[in-house]
């Protein structure tokens, strides 16, 4: 009877221990993201932006009374590479959660993953339209990013306002290139009918030799355009466009969205930068619109050790903040009762008050924009007066 | 019909794009041509150009000439590291069966590609102009920059000076008899070691100029190097492995087919340049001017 007993009791206190050790278990996030090759320059600024969220918050205590814990996986950019990671970091890691995922390729392919595993998946960076679409859309995928309708548009805002008729476009030929070109030109049409897109050019994702498209475009004299060939391949584009007289042609009136204005590119070109066209940027160390902006600066400036820090750690960050939230919200970390806390939420970010849409599961996400200038106070140009734009008007 | 003007500016373009293209697969094809080997590695040397220019530009700025010596001292370190490279590891794999040298060539793309990461992070970066060169002038209603046209004619006066080395000179002829018969070449006494040596360095400092030579026009980031491989092995299918001018012919076949395509196929450029190479390899498998292999 007596060793009865103690057995019982050993076999609960056995069961008891990983019990309590479940309350202080960590809350896994998984964050399949590029970390090699071209877009490592947006996804690991985005993945240190989310760690540096980790750790501020578990310096506080955590969630709920447990530390969060990020596991970062390289995507390498690429469709298959993500989906393999994601169900690598469910199945393996056992993470409770998905923030994660750069390109327009990676993030739909990695929303069936959630789907399948019922796991939020709240998605960072990805801007196409089809993510959230809704045949695609299902209770656990979340978009915090701008898309390319919001992106499109906010862009024909901008040109419509311009007095030039005679517009063009350069993009690269895949899902992001047509999807926010499309966007662009049906605003714009929209909002200023006398406009005639005159060319339209569709170099292939990562072109290195833009001379031929660029001597194409010309010839058809536009008087704007609007481009959203992103990140180094800007670098690139541009170069060749400023050696060819490109920007003098059209006074300047060019639009480079795919955040073309990001203090990244402006500050790896300095003064090679056309300055005098418009950018955008989903974020900018210098715009201190808010003391909570300001704030958020002064400690990603030190986390990072960078001085200028970058404006795609925000994406991280903000993709962090979301979840976190909504964990809170739902006081619980099941995925089902969190994607419910996640409709309609809306949070304090250091770029302002932003919001979840229940019918879409989309951000009001707008981006900085703003013609470029020189500073006498930074070694490269920057956006100046810089605009946050609010796509709410126009999200539908 | 298109404006001649037009027509000019898009054949210019596609010129100074064939002449990179030269600079990079002529180092492709000497190494095929001679060690009989395929590097793809070849691609991450210019990438390393590119990036060591960029190092040297922030040492020592751009103006005052400085521009030429970052380029020609960042193409000295690419011949030095593949000097090193084949002294040390290619020199296993001669002779070796196509697919160790596949995987050894890529294995080599992957660590030089993450050594250039762990140095240069991930960020872009940009070399500007020299600014001797930033200009441009017109030419029949067209604007050529400056820079292009240095790299104009930059490209046949090193196809003529690799052309002169390889077919009057006494090392030519020993590299040209290397590439025919290596053992008959070292029963007659010619260190085929050290010549073998020497042509992957020639080779890695071609592929480390083009690469210190295009970073004012493009911006120099991670998978360049993936990028122009695959170029740089369809201009060299096109003109035939291991052929010198063949490989000259294909890039300048290449640059035009990729301008003039995006006036017919605006948004099928890239595949007319494949449709050309698999063209190439149905009627002639061993290129345009290479000799089929026995």
């Amino acid at each position: 009877m007596h060793r009865r007993m103690l057995l019982i009791l050993l076999a609960a206190a056995l069961l008891a221990v990983p019990m309590a050790a479940d309350a202080q278990k960590p809350i896994k996030v998984g964050m399949p993201m590029p970390l090699s090759g071209p877009p490592a320059l947006f996804g690991d600024p985005a993945a240190k932006g989310a760690q540096m969220f980790v750790e501020e918050i578990n310096a506080k205590g955590g969630v709920l009374g447990r530390k969060l814990e990020l596991i970062t996986r390289d995507s390498k950019g690429d469709a298959n590479e993500a989906v393999r990671q994601a169900r690598e970091l469910i199945l393996k890691d056992n993470v409770d959660f998905l923030v994660g995922t750069l390109t327009s390729a990676e993030g739909p392919a990695v929303s069936v993953v959630a789907k399948e595993n019922k796991i939020v998946f709240i998605a960072p960076i990805p801007k196409t339209d089809q993510l959230t679409a809704p045949d695609k859309l299902h209770p656990y995928v979340f978009r915090i990013s701008a898309n390319t309708t919001m992106e499109g548009r906010s862009a024909a805002e901008i040109v419509a306002k311009w007095p030039v008729t005679k517009v063009a476009t350069i993009s690269f030929d895949y899902a992001y290139g047509q999807d926010v070109t499309k966007a662009f030109v049906e605003h714009l049409k929209k909002v200023k009918p006398s406009v005639e897109i005159v060319d339209q050019q569709w170099p292939k994702l990562g072109e290195q030799d833009y001379n031929p498209f660029i001597n194409a475009q010309m010839a058809k004299k536009p008087e704007a355009i609007f481009s959203s060939i992103w990140g180094g391949f800007f670098v690139t584009y541009s170069k060749q466009a400023k050696a060819l007289g490109m920007f003098d042609a059209v006074k300047y009136n060019f639009i480079g969205v795919g955040e073309a204005g990001s203090p990244e590119t402006t500050k790896s070109m300095g003064k090679d930068y056309p300055v005098g066209i418009w950018g955008n940027s989903y974020d900018a160390f210098y715009w201190g619109e808010t003391p909570a902006h300001k704030d958020y600066v002064a400690r990603l400036s030190k986390y990072l050790k960078d001085e200028y820090p970058s404006s795609w750690a925000i994406q991280g960050y903000t993709g962090m903040q979301f979840l976190v939230e909504a964990i809170k919200k739902a006081n619980s970390t099941d995925s089902d009762k969190v994607s419910k806390a996640l409709l309609g939420l809306t949070i304090e970010t250091p770029i302002g008050p932003q919001t979840i849409r229940e019918k879409d599961h989309q951000a009001n996400r707008g981006q900085l924009y703003g013609k470029t200038v020189l500073d006498p106070k930074y070694p490269f140009p920057i956006m100046k007066p810089v605009t946050y734009v609010d796509p709410t008007k126009f999200m539908d | 019909m298109p404006d001649p003007s037009f027509v000019f500016a898009q054949s210019v373009s596609g010129l100074t794009a064939a002449m990179f293209l030269f600079l990079i697969a002529s180092g492709l094809s000497l190494i095929f041509g001679v060690l009989r080997v395929l590097n793809f590695a070849h691609g991450t040397f210019y990438m390393l150009g590119a990036y060591s220019a960029y190092q040297f530009v922030q040492w020592i700025g751009v103006s005052g000439g400085m521009f030429w010596v970052a380029a020609l001292g960042a193409a000295g370190v690419i011949a030095l590291l593949g000097g090193v490279v084949e002294r040390l590891l290619f020199r296993h794999l001669y002779g070796k069966e196509e697919l160790y040298q596949l995987l050894f060539t890529y294995a080599l793309v992957l660590i030089l590609s993450d050594a250039a990461r762990m140095i240069w992070g991930t960020q872009q970066k940009s070399v500007s102009r020299p600014p001797e060169l930033t200009g441009a002038f017109s030419l029949f209603g067209a604007t050529i920059p400056h820079y292009n046209l240095f790299i104009l004619l930059l490209g046949p006066a090193i196809a003529l000076s690799v052309w002169f080395v390889l077919q009057r000179t006494r090392v030519g002829r020993f590299i040209r008899a290397a590439a025919l018969d290596r053992e008959t070449l070292g029963a007659l006494g010619v260190n085929v070691d050290a010549l073998y040596t020497w042509v992957f360095v020639i080779a890695s400092f071609l592929g480390g100029l083009g690469g210190a030579l295009i970073s004012p026009m493009r911006a120099t980031t991670p998978g360049m190097d993936t990028e122009i491989i695959v170029e740089a092995f369809v201009v060299v299918v096109i003109g035939g492995l291991g052929s010198f001018w063949g490989t000259f012919l294909g890039a300048l076949i290449y640059g035009q087919v990729l301008s003039f395509g995006i006036l017919f196929f605006p948004r099928f450029s890239i595949f007319a340049v494949f449709a050309l190479m698999a063209g190439v390899l149905i009627v002639r498998p061993w290129g345009l001017l290479g000799r089929p292999l026995k």
